[in-house]
């Protein structure tokens, strides 16, 4: 099999071959990696990650399947699983998409290097389609490894025929890979357009802008829209205008359509899906071409330098020199690099998640309401994932080979950067964080409360703060990185089973707090107490601290290893 | 002002550079030379305190750099051989973090940022990103920011790289003025031509060792050699080039193997 396979890779042209290497191994930027970047294991481990959620997924599938016992019910749960399965491969893809955003067009570097060799651009545009489909593929199979055959077979057992379990398999498969195709190709078909219709400059501004757009509008339709699954539901007169406007019940409907199970007052969604996916596949066709008739000759014929616009020069002031230089490098970094800005995105995602899901319930009920161990959690959550979040981003480096001007005018003790860091993390993760939470919190009663709960946010934000800069005596973005050293899945599973119980026991500790004033100022000393121990730990640890800008000792790097 | 003591580094037992000795003094330009891996780099990384030596000291007004690195740090300006910028930030931020990281007042960063790039031609894109700029741009905004906070030592390891023929004139009269005012300056090249004007006197390294440090027209003198690049070539014994060319030539020829 394996020699088949690699056969039938050899007929191909060598350029397209070497050219979708390459633009496969682009989805990560290499140079922002250490010396001992492992990009295939590093996006290994993010394959792991999907599996353990497509395992994971299963399993309650499976177990909430058996434990029904009337096949009405059974009926139910499967549907909803199905679009639910349907809506999380449509937010993958999504995120997908703002991860490799920009990377299906040709960029400037391509153009330059590529252009005065002599390779075909109809070979570039191939060998991008080609990269950018099998990154695609792999998100589809990893994401479906388990859940693409559990589901497919409970939904067969419920029809009871042998037949049936191959029908709910291909469908369920044709759906997926439909919805999933669906919403890369129209990404692609709004950015060909844009890029075509903008001049080059303004649309690399735009472009931007389009990016997080669409990561928002990804995750607002995901944590916001109804569950509508059931047959009442989708029946339900008020209902046929949502229905109409979410793809994820266009491909829903796809599905039950080519399994037989779709009532017959429905098939218009399905029919939705099939018109969507042939316009979204035609329009990335059209904008992909154009793009590289077009793009690749305005690219070359742009001008080398254009005077830039004095634009809107904000001065803010941190406090120090020192701590303005390292705060205003941190968020000039994180704005502008768009790996960076990209990765940070993710725990956004998380927070967002969170807080759209809050919204939604405050819309849902209206008046004004009382604190709720939910909410708690929430907001315990939102500032975990932004502070931890954050941390984890400033450990990817910006230009190692730039670095050498922070080493060279570090004129100020380690502690005074490291205070400035600690700045830098409360300012730019924390206090985003706690404002979120403070306007979601805007409609709780009694007020009270809400501004007991908002110190101890404060303060949690504070000991998370302290936490990440135990042993992180870097400049933010100046390090090393490498990602073997932090296990993705570790760290991710981790974080689930560690601090999601965590949050749960410490919101339900903090509900009776905040109903008795003695337990509550128990609690504020507590956590009080526990963010100066740290924040006095870390002061300590950092007086006697070296800034280190590599992770590897300097021998290990001046020697290439040989030694080994 | 500046003294290089002894100097010696390995890389894993292979040593890079062999009791290097040197001294810069206030007001004195010093050219540095040497063919690509003669140690010059590891020098200069020593110099700079990014590399710590195996051995040897670098001595600056009569401290060890190694005692007292902040005040080392806060006296010197350094353009490196490459440059490698933050390239998102445009070039009037960078000057802005290259001023603040070294504890400037705020006003007067702006003031000298804003005249330094006025001055190098570059204020039409002081609000652009450095990763348009073009190399001699790039190089431009080096120079600002290691002159920047007055140094009393400039460590400039090919600043001509990549500038045109006007800015390398101004360079040129940039670095005769700051002699005349007192600062040290330690300047490495290739460009034997531009050494060979500019610099007071010229230490020729290769294979890890001081071969000559003298003024330029004693070492042409001293050798009865035409100038500095034929000194050169006879002090480190270049291989034949015209040679070395023909057989790249004939490797470029070769169709099959």
């Amino acid at each position: 099999m394996h020699n088949l396979i690699q056969k039938l890779i050899n007929r191909l042209p060598l350029d397209f071959r070497i050219l979708c290497r390459q633009f496969m191994l682009r989805v990560i930027d290499l140079e922002a990696l250490s010396i001992q970047a492992d990009v295939t294991g590093f996006l290994g481990q993010f394959a792991g990650v999907l599996i353990m959620l497509s395992l994971v997924h299963s399993l309650v599938t499976y177990v909430g399947f058996v434990s029904m016992g009337d096949p009405q019910a059974r009926l139910g749960f499967c549907l909803h699983m199905e679009h639910h399965l349907i809506a999380t491969m449509m937010l993958v893809v999504g995120l997908f998409t703002v991860l490799s955003w920009d990377a299906t067009f040709p960029d400037r570097r391509d153009v330059m290097v590529l252009s005065p060799l002599p390779v075909a651009p109809h070979t570039i545009l191939s060998a991008k389609v080609s990269a950018s489909a099998a990154v695609l593929g792999i998100a589809i199979l990893t994401l479906n490894c388990a859940s693409g055959f559990v589901v497919p077979f409970l939904v067969g057992v419920l029809h009871g025929t042998p037949w049936s379990f191959y029908q709910s398999l291909a469908a369920y498969w044709i759906a997926i890979v439909g919805a999933s195709a669906f919403l890369y190709c129209s990404v692609l078909t709004i950015q060909g357009f844009t890029a075509l219709l903008l001049p080059r400059r303004m649309f690399l501004r735009l472009s931007a802008i389009l990016q997080l757009a669409a990561f928002g509008l990804f995750l607002a339709v995901y944590f916001l829209e109804p569950t509508l699954s059931s047959p009442d539901a989708m029946a339900a007169p008020e209902n046929q205008g949502l229905l109409a406007c979410l793809p994820s019940y266009w491909f829903f409907a796809l599905f039950n359509q080519l399994n037989g199970t779709l009532p017959a007052g429905f098939t218009w969604l399905a029919v939705r899906a099939w018109i969507g996916f042939a316009i979204a596949i035609c329009g990335a066709a059209a904008s992909l071409l154009l793009c590289y008739v077009r793009t690749m000759k305005k690219t070359i014929e742009e001008p080398d330098l254009v005077p830039g616009a004095r634009g809107l020069h904000w001065m803010p002031w941190f406090g120090g020199s020192l701590k303005t230089a390292i705060a205003l490098f941190s968020i000039r970094s994180l704005t502008r690099s768009r790996q960076h800005r990209v990765a940070f995105s993710f725990y956004l995602a998380f927070v967002f998640g969170i807080a759209l899901s809050l919204l939604r319930d405050e819309l849902a009920s209206g008046a004004a309401s009382e604190i709720t161990v939910g909410f708690l959690i929430s907001t315990f959550m939102m500032m975990t994932f932004a502070v931890f979040g954050l941390r984890s981003v400033f450990a990817l480096p910006v230009s190692l080979t730039a670095n050498w001007v922070l080493r060279t005018t570090q004129l100020r003790s380690s502690e005074k950067y490291i205070a400035a860091t600690r700045g830098s993390l409360l300012l730019f993760a924390a206090m985003p964080a706690w404002l979120l939470s403070a306007g979601l919190a805007f409609h709780l009663r009694p007020a009270s409360q809400v501004a007991a709960h908002l110190a101890i946010l404060a303060l949690l934000g504070w000991i998370l703060a302290e936490l990440c800069l135990i042993g992180f005596y870097k400049v933010p973005f100046t390090c090393s990185y490498l990602p073997g050293k932090s296990n993705i899945q570790l760290v991710f599973w981790a974080f689930f089973i560690v601090c999601l119980p965590l949050a749960v026991w410490i919101a339900e500790i903090e509900l009776d707090a905040l109903h008795h004033a003695l337990k509550f100022a128990c609690m504020a000393a507590v956590f009080a107490a526990t963010a100066l121990g740290l924040f006095g730990f870390n002061g300590f640890r950092a007086r006697s601290a070296v800034l280190y800008f590599e992770e590897l000792p300097e021998e290990v790097i001046t020697t290439l290893k040989l030694s080994a | 002002m500046l003294e290089v003591q002894q100097l010696y580094r390995s890389y894993r037992g292979i040593p890079a550079i062999e009791n290097v000795s040197f001294k810069v003094a206030a007001g004195e330009i010093v050219g540095f030379l040497g063919p690509n891996g003669a140690g010059k780099s590891t020098t200069v990384k020593i110099v700079t305190g990014m590399l710590r030596p195996n051995d040897g000291r670098v001595l600056f007004e009569g401290q060890d750099i190694a005692k007292d690195m902040v005040a080392f740090r806060a006296a010197f300006g350094y353009v490196p051989e490459e440059a490698h910028l933050y390239t998102y930030l445009s070039g009037l931020e960078y000057l802005q973090l290259v001023g603040r990281l070294r504890g400037m007042d705020e006003a007067l960063i702006e003031a000298k940022a804003t005249r330094l790039l006025k001055l190098l031609n570059l204020e039409s894109w002081q609000y652009s990103p450095i990763s348009s700029y073009s190399k001699g741009m790039r190089q431009r905004v080096l120079i600002a920011a290691a002159l920047l906070h007055d140094p009393k030592l400039l460590i400039f390891d090919e600043p001509l790289s990549g500038l045109d023929v006007v800015s390398g004139r101004l360079f040129k009269d940039l670095l005769e003025l700051l002699a005349a005012e007192g600062k040290a300056v330690l300047y490495i090249s290739h460009v034997l031509e531009v050494v060979e004007q500019v610099c007071d006197r010229v230490i020729v390294i290769a294979k890890g060792k001081v071969l000559a440090d003298s003024p330029p027209s004693d070492l042409v003198k001293l050798m009865s050699l035409p100038n500095l690049e034929s000194v050169f070539a006879q002090l480190v014994k270049q291989q034949d080039t015209r040679a070395v060319a023909q057989q790249m030539v004939e490797a470029m020829r070769i169709t099959h193997v």
